[in-house]
């Protein structure tokens, strides 16, 4: 080993017989530098972010090890620019060797830079946890052998090499079989076995969800079943003045009603703008406005339900509703299922949208042709053919939404204001319960309930029911689909 | 008296164009569906100007302080950092649990699996479990991780929490890995296969690098999806507001938890004069993370794409 060839094309001929490395320049390897520096700094960065959020406030929170152990890093990096080996430096040099068709060996490498690693600054860190002194006297020693070796080679890079090459020298070319006849092309024992065990393994993974489903099947159908064969229970408690499980009044009605004003309110917002918005795309929309409307439709999908929670009672309740309302004479309060039901409503449009105009789009070409063919006009041939090819994904499209209005939480319980309990209420303008909202507040109340008889299994009764209603919907969207879906 | 022949007349595109701005039916349904579109981008404005111009008060002022100070009665110190961090664990938990599981599976069911009753249980499974609602899977949750597994999770931790929407997670993910598999041209494993290859040396070095950025966007959006979960956490029994000692990471980690989301649902919950301003803050700050990783996503994406070439 002599000094770092200068020149990138020194070792160009790998065409030859004998193959040469192809080393970076001093330069490329001063630009390896400064991208390791950088990476050192985030790196630093990133891990303080983490170690306040993850370890939490409470406890000390200061410049760690890994800080210090990381800026040292880059210190050390940055001192030896465009000289030394660094790690990216190496991982350029392997990347150019391999690129050549040239024998590099990645094991090789990984293992040389382990070993410089452990002894740069593994080590040191160690040591770091008692004597801050020691360890930075050990990197700067270190860091001088490595300045001083020939060809900045450090005497454990040359005993690690030679570890490296005796251990990993044959891995580094695959050995293929000699191919003379069909039958070398046959599979050998242990490619089957492996090829078995990995089938074994994704199948357990594919049964995840089976497991999954059985498990809220059984868990959940046993609880509610213990809220049925309570002691103090009997089906005239379904029937009451409203929903108050911690008294023992468990009026289903009082949910229905709420879960029905919630759904209906939500379909009647979703419904007309989604499907609008679907047709627009699939039909009209140029290629431009698409890629400007879609994504904007598809941002409010990705926003939390919270969120739209929070805006029901921020803006819809006190901007929209009591406004609009107080001019018609009707008096709204921050919380009402109008108000939850519009939010809900919101969240809906882009499931409504995306399904529909997915719909529309699976309809063929050909059809729409020969509707223009025949002097048909775009509202013609959209609402005429287009539609009605379409209608089994479209209602699939409102089934679905149908069911994600129903099983919406967070909306209801922040907006809706009938945490705890509620007085049977059909007026929509005040506010109310739905089923998951009333299951939300029996949850955010665990602990007080949990002792308290037959409360807390009535959020599995609840929890029963919804999940009955809902595999229902589904199951309807996927008949539909199935039924009348139209081979082209 | 002679008939005159009917002069034929060539449409000419003008002419054409002129029979459309007669078309009444025509304007009116296109006004309308303008209409739905406006609404529509009208209401995602209406969502993310209210929550910002609401929030900018609390942002603006002490911006660091929220971030930083956990959940507290003092409306003045009142901040995030607890619900940060659950949300930061969580995130790891379901990429631990969910990614691997939904991918094997998604694997399984593209490559392996043949047209049997197995395989058709385990699609129906995947369908509806993608459409039960978030809140039940809370209560499975709550009836597993936290009342059966108390002896590992620690009861309501966020042990519990992620593996809850881990579960959560697991058919979108299946269903999203599914559709980038199904991606791959067939072309590419038939010729892997006629070279005799087996199936997994197929899925390993063909179908699984040029299905990966599907997978990965995916996935990546499955994580947004966890982060702004609230129902099951509350059901869960993520707390409102907790305090520790000094403690180790295990009990930490089966330790009281909060998370971004169930901040935003605690702050709207109480008096909105004091504290709609820290709801709207807590809110741009989920905003802000769920927006970066789905610009994440598709950035990864488009580059993943182009670099493939297709």
């Amino acid at each position: 080993m002599t000094t770092l060839p200068t020149d990138a094309s020194a070792g160009a001929n790998a065409s030859g017989s004998t193959w040469q490395p192809i080393l970076p320049s001093v330069a490329s390897r001063g630009v390896a530098a400064g991208v390791e520096v950088i990476l050192y700094l985030v790196v630093t960065i990133i891990v303080a972010i983490v170690e306040y959020f993850v370890a939490g406030p409470f406890t000390d929170f200061g410049p760690s090890n890994w800080w210090i152990a990381f800026v040292v890093m880059a210190a050390w990096t940055g001192w030896t620019w465009a000289g030394s080996q660094n790690l990216v430096g190496s991982y350029v040099d392997h990347f150019i060797a391999d690129r050549e068709g040239g024998p590099a060996c990645f094991s090789c490498i990984a293992v040389r830079q382990l070993t410089r690693f452990g002894v740069l600054f593994g080590i040191p860190f160690l040591i770091l946890n008692s004597n801050v002194a020691l360890s930075a006297a050990l990197m700067v020693a270190t860091g001088l052998i490595i300045w001083f070796s020939p060809g900045r080679r450090a005497p454990w890079d040359y005993v690690a090499g030679t570890v490296v090459t005796n251990a990993f020298a044959g891995e580094a070319s695959v050995e293929l079989p000699p191919l003379n006849s069909p039958k070398d092309l046959q599979l050998t024992g242990s490619r089957v076995a492996e090829n078995r065990r990995a089938r074994l393994l994704l199948q357990f993974a594919g049964l995840s969800s089976v497991i999954i489903s059985g498990l809220i099947v059984r868990n959940i159908f046993t609880e509610a079943w213990q809220f049925v064969a309570a002691q103090e229970f009997s089906w005239s408690l379904l029937r009451d003045i409203g929903w108050f499980p911690r008294r023992n009044k468990f009026d289903l009605s009082t949910l229905f009603v709420g879960t029905l004003w919630i759904t209906g309110i939500a379909m009647i917002v979703a419904g007309p703008v989604g499907l609008g918005v679907a047709i627009y795309l699939s039909e009209y929309a140029s290629t431009r406005v698409r890629n400007v409307v879609k994504p904007a439709i598809e941002t409010l999908a990705s926003i939390p339900s919270v969120v739209l929670g929070f805006f029901a009672i921020s803006f819809i309740s006190p901007r929209v509703l009591q406004s609009v309302g107080g001019s018609f004479g009707i008096d709204f309060g921050i919380f009402s299922l109008i108000s939850a039901g519009i939010a809900v409503g919101i969240l809906t449009v882009p499931i409504v949208a995306s399904i529909s105009e997915d719909a529309m789009r699976a309809v063929p070409r050909e059809l729409r042709e020969a509707s223009y063919g025949l002097g048909a006009r775009p509202v013609t041939t959209a609402l005429k053919v287009v539609f009605p090819a379409a209608l089994s994904g479209i209602s699939a499209a409102f089934i679905v939404g149908i069911s994600r209005a129903i099983g919406e939480t967070m909306v209801v319980f922040i907006a809706a204001g009938g945490s705890g309990g509620a007085i049977f209420e059909a007026d929509p303008t005040k506010p109310g319960q739905t089923i998951t909202a009333a299951m939300a507040s029996l949850g955010a109340g665990t602990d007080s309930v949990a002792g308290s008889g037959i409360a807390f299994q009535s959020l599995y009764f609840l929890g029963a029911l919804l999940f009955i209603i809902t595999l229902l919907l589904n199951v309807m969207s996927d008949a539909i689909v199935r039924r009348f879906r139209q081979e082209y | 008296m002679s008939v005159k022949p009917q002069e034929h007349v060539r449409p000419t595109l003008g002419s054409l164009r002129r029979s459309r701005t007669a078309d009444v039916k025509g304007q009116v349904f296109f006004g309308l569906l303008l209409i739905a579109v406006v609404l529509a981008v009208a209401m995602v404005l209406a969502v993310l100007f209210s929550v910002i111009v609401d929030g900018t008060e609390i942002l603006g002022s002490r911006l660091w302080s929220f971030l930083t100070n956990p959940s507290s009665s003092d409306a003045s110190r009142a901040g995030v950092a607890q619900g940060i961090r659950g949300s930061l664990l969580i995130a790891g938990i379901v990429s631990l649990v969910a990614f691997p599981v939904g991918i094997g599976a998604a694997i399984y069911l593209e490559e392996y699996a043949d047209d049997g009753v197995v395989t058709r249980t385990i699609e129906v499974a995947v369908r509806n479990l993608a459409g039960v609602p978030s809140i039940v899977y809370g209560l499975l949750g709550l009836a597993v991780f936290v009342q059966q597994l108390r002896g590992i999770t620690g009861g309501s931790s966020v042990i519990s929490g992620g593996l809850t929407l881990s579960l959560l997670v697991l058919p979108i993910v299946i269903i999203t890995a599914s559709e980038a598999i199904r991606a791959v041209p067939s072309s590419l494993s038939d010729g892997a296969y006629g070279l005799g290859a087996t199936q997994w040396e197929v899925i390993r070095t063909l179908v699984l690098p040029s299905a990966l950025p599907g997978i990965l966007t995916g996935s990546v959006l499955s994580i947004a999806r966890a982060l702004g979960e609230a129902a099951p956490l509350l059901v869960v029994g993520a707390a409102a507001f907790y305090t520790t000692g000094f403690q180790g990471a295990l009990e930490q980690m089966q330790g009281a938890f909060t998370a971004l989301p169930m901040n935003v649902a605690n702050f709207a919950k109480l008096p909105a004069d004091q504290w709609a301003g820290h709801a709207a803050a807590a809110s741009v700050v989920i905003l802000v993370v769920v927006f970066l990783i789905n610009l994440f996503a598709i950035i990864a994406r488009a580059r993943i794409t182009k670099k493939l070439g297709r």
